[in-house]
């Protein structure tokens, strides 16, 4: 008996001496990234961080000290995404974590590093309640969901109609959208949904749906889901003979590549929320398609790629502003205070991005300006517009 | 909400040319069921495969799209041939005859679905790609009350009657045919008779992984292709296998309609999220009361 | 060797005199682990651990079912779902912040209810085996899994997309167990007892009616054993394993339960688990349980570029080597410790026989 408990603690100390490369460096900055790295444009998302950090040591690092980055898979599943979090924060012991593409990855990522004191940016979660757990450690760079909800029942309740259809599909982003667009039109325009399907997160079929949709003859469409379900119902909506006089409304996922690339032709005249617009006339907006285009073949970057960029941008900011003294728990209070005080950021982001130091959602939602974008062409070499673009209040969509 | 009698025929039509590709695909899940006693818990994988096999066919190469569906046909069937050559041969063979009872081939088949999830996800990238197929020939189909039936589900509807057909006659009528249908039933028989054994499990492999592949193609214009997509269209096949009773080939066919049906009645009248499980309530339900199906063959206690 | 085999022994007689002395010892031994491994090493060792712990739970409850009584399952981890989701909803604040469904049980009143209400699932998930087996019994547990998990997806009150968030830690008294440190004791504790708990199963009447109707089901009923009880018994069994593991894997902080931790992906990983182990083999599935999570978290990141694209080779390695495993080692693991064993009573009955023989003359 005792043997075989033997032969359990021998794997386990063998397991454990192969885990343990935790390394500490006397100079570095660690910064621990987590995201959904399964498909390219993830790839793509992680990469450019990567490339970016390189190119600020490259560039001399921040006041002498390098950074050094982690990237890490979590394949958009929240025990995984809490694993990496955990091996981040008291493996890697970084001073910063990015974290997660997928909400719900980073909703409880969010305790982990209100819990262990690490700073965290969040790159492209938009679920409302990550900022709304009153942790002090955690700052948004995207727009937060109720924003999107604001910006987009009032433009479709004054240019299009309140008749309006909701397909929900049952990932978290989604679900997020369309409840916020919900309370939205029933606050400005008294209406409630005319018609209303919360569907897989993965739906392939969406004909009944759109048969039921049909005979109703609404105004238009909301369709929040993620990019690839999202571009199927797209697609089937106009199989099923609803005609382009419905207007086709997105969640913020519509602004990924893959929704124009897979819905072609079905993707012209959708319009939704985001927090960059490719069409954008800047220069520096310009500049940075072209260098996405050169560097990763990405015809149009989405605003996923311009907040990865953003949070690179602002953590250099913060961390420039950072009087690092060498205690891991006082450096990561600091980094959190300076990044707290990155104020008007002016990037790519469809507004200026601001913290403050406050643990409430005001403060840690940054960015709080939308834009209105509409696909004016579908396929791989998909063409955008931009329709509007809206400042919410603070407190905007909040109890 | 009242009835209404046009969308009710609506969700009827579509439910069949839905449920039709399930039958097929259930169709190879019940004929390598019948001829090697296993079930193949890696065929969603074989469908995926064939969607991206047409895929390749007819976007990157250009062939047109009912010459891409024999292609990928073709190809998938020489792919899931090799699988059961190179992996399950083992298996099977280790079993005494063709047969293994037991778990061996219920996990192996669960490893080699997730293994073949991530050779596609190495080649095709786990996004999705559109398969946009030129199906202009093909009429749209105009039901009284405003009810549209689009190219793809026509094509889809004509292509499996013209599938199941081509089974049927090789089966009834054709010397392979009679071969497999011997191995199916008696294999030791069948080696008595002089029949190659060997030979015909992996004609029969083959023409189960084409069927799936034909389902794949058939599916793609409507869903787009996704490494992704086959776990599904397992559930759904196995569910119609079961309903019309494991090894029953009309039987896979007609459960593959019923389970279309039934889950599209489902999610337009109980509850559309809740749609992928009634599949399962259905084969569930069948399992429970009728395990034999509903045009089964006797109910055989074998992996 | 030969000092392996003296260990044995030795620990074997030990065990023969005093039946729970080995495991008070090996209690004791894992007591310090959290601050070795904190100390040598880093915190996040002690977080590995604890899900291994769970990982063992599961897997060993998997064996019993799979293992002991033969019956092929593959809904194990919608039990996992069943009990992490009750026990969840059960300690969560009415009205809380997360939005869904909550009672405010405390929690160490919730856990042993989600064990009783995951074990009777598991009666209804074993009911199909009264009349199905092979592959049809895995087809119908299979769908009842994955129902369970399509049904906490699209269920607010259950958490659906967004996710069960900030459930409780259990506390005693004032101290609230949420560092991986003092949550080692808890599941440590429970994947011992578990351990412990298989062996007897395995040793009583009821693991002998078990092994019967494995090796043969009509055999078993001729000689008087009621199959459909004892099989039923095998699933609930394993149901409560999968229940306690589920449960505990909700209270483990941060406390979030999202339901694409109970995927057929994670199935697959359990069953190579099991398969690694050894069906059947109670070390062999926590030796399976422990190499596979390790494995499975050194293995995660590693990237392969092939054509310019980085790919994550994890799942595919996974997955073949389930398909080898199942073909080159179909005993696992659990094959080497029977091997083993066997050697090591023949050579000590070789002994007997030649230390008698030469008393005699």
């Amino acid at each position: 008996m005792k043997l075989k408990n033997r032969i359990l603690a021998g794997a386990l100390t063998v397991g454990v001496c192969f885990a343990a490369a935790a390394t500490t460096y006397a100079d570095d900055i660690r910064v621990g990234i987590t995201m959904r790295m399964v498909s390219e444009n993830g790839q793509a998302y992680g990469q450019m961080m990567m490339d970016e950090i390189k190119g600020i040591n490259e560039a001399g690092g921040i006041n002498g000290h390098m950074i050094k980055a982690t990237l890490m898979n979590d394949e958009c599943k929240s025990d995984k995404g809490v694993a990496n979090a955990n091996k981040l924060v008291f493996q890697e012991k970084v001073h910063l974590l990015i974290g997660s593409s997928c909400s719900s990855v980073t909703l409880p990522i969010v305790d982990v590093t209100a819990k262990a004191g690490v700073p965290q940016l969040v790159p492209h979660s938009t679920n409302s309640k990550i900022t709304q757990k009153g942790s002090e450690w955690v700052f948004r760079v995207p727009v937060s969901g109720r924003y999107y909800g604001g910006v987009n029942a009032k433009y479709v309740g004054e240019n299009i109609g309140t008749k309006i259809a909701y397909i929900c599909a049952a990932d978290a982003a989604s679900v997020g959208d369309c409840a916020n667009m919900e309370k939205q039109m029933k606050a400005r325009f008294g209406v409630e949904p005319a018609y209303r399907a919360d569907v897989q997160e993965k739906e392939v079929d969406f004909r009944a749906h759109m048969q039921k949709i049909k005979s109703m003859k609404v105004d238009g469409i909301l369709v929040a889901a993620l990019a690839e379900t999202m571009a199927r119902a797209l697609v089937q909506s106009y199989e099923a003979g609803i005609g382009e006089d419905v207007r086709r409304i997105g969640s913020s996922s519509a602004s990924n590549a893959p929704v124009p690339k897979i819905a072609g032709d079905a993707a012209k005249g959708v319009f939704f929320t985001a927090a960059y617009a490719a069409a954008d006339q800047r220069p520096i907006a310009k500049l940075f398609n072209e260098m996405v285009k050169a560097r990763y073949g990405i015809h149009a970057p989405d605003h996923d790629f311009s907040q990865a960029y953003d949070l690179v941008r602002i953590m250099e900011i913060a961390l420039k502003n950072t009087a690092l003294t060498g205690s891991l728990a006082d450096d990561r209070t600091a980094i959190r205070d300076a990044i707290a005080n990155v104020k008007g950021y002016e990037g790519l982001a469809s507004g200026p991005i601001s913290f403050c130091a406050a643990a409430t959602p005001q403060c840690r939602d940054g960015n709080r300006t939308a834009v209105l974008i509409g696909y004016t062409k579908g396929g791989e070499d998909f063409e955008t517009e931009v329709l509007a673009r809206v400042t919410m209040e603070e407190d905007f969509g909040l109890e | 909400m009242g009835f209404d009698l046009n969308s009710f025929l609506a969700f009827i039509i579509f439910g069949v040319t839905i449920g039709v590709v399930y039958g097929i695909v259930a169709l190879g899940i019940s004929l390598i069921y019948s001829g090697l006693d296993i079930v193949h818990f890696a065929h969603g994988e074989m469908y995926m495969f064939g969607a991206f096999f047409g895929l390749v066919l007819a976007d990157n190469v250009g062939l047109p799209y009912p010459v891409a569906l024999v292609g990928a046909m073709i190809i998938t069937a020489i792919v899931g041939m090799s699988v059961e050559r190179v992996f399950y041969r083992r298996l099977t063979r280790a079993g005494g005859g063709y047969t293994v009872a037991g778990m061996g081939m219920i996990i192996c088949g669960f490893g080699m679905s997730v293994a073949m999830v991530n050779v596609a996800y190495f080649i095709w990238g786990a996004e999705a790609e559109p398969f946009r197929a030129n199906l202009d020939y093909i009429p749209r189909l105009q039901f009284p009350g405003d009810i549209e039936v689009p190219e793809s589900y026509v094509l889809t509807a004509i292509i499996s009657v013209i599938l199941m057909i081509g089974l049927h006659y090789f089966l009834r009528y054709t010397k392979p045919g009679l071969a497999v249908r011997a191995v199916a039933h008696n294999k030791d028989i069948a080696y008595l008779m002089g029949i190659n054994v060997p030979l015909m499990i992996s004609l029969i492999f083959g023409v189960a992984c084409a069927l799936a592949a034909a389902a794949g193609v058939l599916i793609g214009p409507m869903q787009s292709v996704q490494v992704e997509m086959g776990y599904l269209m397992l559930m759904k096949a196995f569910a119609a296998a079961v309903v019309g009773g494991f090894g029953s080939l009309p039987g896979a066919i007609i459960g593959g309609i019923m389970v279309g049906v039934f889950e599209n009645l489902g999610a337009a009248y109980i509850s559309a999220s809740h749609k992928d499980i009634y599949a399962f309530l259905l084969l569930i339900l069948v399992l429970m009361v009728k395990p034999s199906g509903l045009f089964g063959v006797e109910a055989k206690v074998k992996a | 060797m030969i000092v392996l085999s003296k260990l044995a022994d030795l620990f074997e007689d030990l065990a023969k005199r005093h039946r729970l002395l080995p495991w008070l010892i090996a209690y004791v031994l894992l007591l310090p682990l959290p601050f070795v491994l904190a100390g040598l090493f880093n915190e996040y060792l002690i977080d590995l651990v604890n899900r291994i712990c769970l990982f063992i739970l599961l897997a060993v409850g998997l064996n019993i079912v799979k293992g002991f009584c033969g019956q092929v399952t593959v809904g194990h981890i919608g039990l996992y779902a069943i009990g992490a989701v009750t026990s969840a909803v059960l300690s969560l604040e009415p009205g809380g912040f997360g939005g869904a469904l909550g009672f405010g049980w405390p929690v160490w009143l919730s856990i042993p209810t989600a064990v009783l209400v995951t074990a009777f699932a598991g009666l209804i998930i074993g009911l199909p085996s009264v009349r199905l087996q092979g592959a049809y019994l895995a087809l119908a547990t299979l769908g009842l899994g994955e129902s369970v998990r399509i049904f906490i997806a699209v269920t607010p009150a259950l958490g659906s997309s967004t996710g069960l968030m900030m459930i409780p830690a259990p506390s005693v008294g004032s101290f609230t167990l949420d560092s991986f440190t003092s949550y080692y004791y808890i599941v440590m504790t429970a994947a011992l007892l578990g351990i412990y708990f298989s062996f007897s199963i395995l040793r009583s009447a009821t693991g002998r009616a078990f092994q019967a109707i494995r090796e043969d089901t009509t055999a078993a009923a001729v000689n008087g054993i009621n199959v459909i009880q004892y099989k039923l018994l095998a699933f609930v069994f394993s149901a409560v394993y999968a229940g306690l593991a589920g449960a505990l894997f909700a209270h483990m902080q941060p406390g979030y339960l999202h339901h694409n931790n109970f995927t057929v992906i994670e199935m697959v990983t359990l069953l190579l688990m099991v398969v690694l182990g050894g069906i059947g083999n109670v070390w062999g599935g926590v030796i399976g349980a422990i190499v596979v999570a390790i494995a499975y978290d050194q293995t995660k990141d590693l990237v392969f570029y092939f054509m310019d694209r980085p790919i994550v080779i994890q799942p595919l390695v996974f997955g073949l080597s389930m398909v080898l495993l199942v073909m080159f080692m179909p005993r696992g693991i659990g094959g080497w410790i029977e091997d083993f064993q066997r050697n090591r009573r023949f050579i000590r009955r070789s002994e007997e026989r030649l230390s008698g023989s030469t008393r005699n003359t």
